[in-house]
């Protein structure tokens, strides 16, 4: 068969790998920049949303592109088959860590922004990628905050039991144990809470360009 | 709430639209060219893979940005949960076009190479996207060419039975009624690599897809 070779994989046999000329490396020169994840987790209303879109501001400001998956916006779209429950859960963030890969290897910045509340499945994504691909960005921000804030008016509903299985009320959010990067609530302007978006971002971008992924 | 909008969309209940300050278009101008979909269909060994590489070069050269998402590779990571059968292949299709989607509104140049043997499923795919966005590529090569090909060594495992549902033996490809590019034999000989591609590359540029 001339060297192809055939395999199965997953469900699907008959897979034969098709390689390109031009790769990520030729991709991340065109770019200056090398393609990540930047994946952000952490209670809902811990500002992940808010991260993301500062981070995504500043790395076009610099030139570099990125690009925001959204845990909600992506319920729109590729998982909209997917529920809440546990395992539909996993398979949310199995598809978007899928995903993710797929823009790094474009050699884009992909920022994720998603509750991931399951320290496996946040694992078993930077277990798929190749070492210095993934960078975990844990918002640790205290409940309390996060419920004071009610972004979504979320908590409110879950605390009366209208919403089950609610992140942080009836359901674990298990924090990471050696994230890259964490952002903590903080003495601001305006008392003790969220830094602002802008100084959040540059935190990250900080360690971004140091680590080198603002070059190719 | 603030004037957010919860709403419940699939099967996901208490789901907010987060909107980002930059778009599409910010990411159009940074790449100097428009996101979207090059859709390339055909039967198994009719040139996609080829013809999805030797455009990605060509854009490439021109200081491009693009990416093949090509099925066999999908299969390998998103989609390793499915099989073919024909609900399965639905999904694939389903989901392969809710990522091009994503690159395209990423503003990269998303090349799809994949069978796609079922009309109904490419027109939801485009019929999911605006105006504009997707540029389908049919490749017409004869069923007995591709065959006599047979890259793969797949037709000869169908023909004896040891493949069940190939598509062009025991499972139909439904030909595009109206794509924007179909790739044919000239006088009976199939075009190069670099002709396909510059085939493609030449309607994008008419169309405007090479700048912002």
């Amino acid at each position: 068969m001339n060297g192809h070779v055939i395999s199965t994989v997953g469900r699907s046999t008959n897979i034969k790998w098709h390689e390109c000329p031009i790769g990520k490396l030729e991709r991340q020169s065109l770019l200056g920049q090398k393609g990540c994840i930047v994946w952000i987790t952490g209670l809902s209303g811990s500002g992940k949303s808010t991260l993301a879109c500062a981070l995504s501001r500043e790395l076009y400001c610099r030139g570099r592109l990125s690009y925001v998956l959204d845990g909600d916006n992506l319920r729109h779209g590729l998982n909209s088959d997917l529920g809440f429950k546990q395992e539909d859960r996993a398979e949310n963030i199995r598809r978007i860590g899928e995903v993710a890969k797929l823009f790094a290897d474009a050699g884009v910045i992909c920022i994720a922004s998603l509750i991931s509340p399951y320290r496996r499945d946040r694992d078993a994504c930077r277990a798929s990628l190749s070492e210095g691909t993934f960078i975990e960005v844990f918002m640790d921000m205290p409940l309390e905050l996060c419920e004071a804030r009610d972004v979504k008016g979320l908590y409110k509903l879950a605390r009366v039991g209208n919403i089950k299985g609610f992140t942080g009320i009836d359901d674990p959010y298990e924090a990471p144990l050696n994230c890259e990067f964490i952002v903590s609530d903080c003495n601001t302007a305006e008392g003790w809470g969220m830094p602002f978006p802008s100084a959040m971002a540059e935190q990250v971008l900080s360690y971004m360009e140091s680590k080198g992924y603002l070059r190719a």
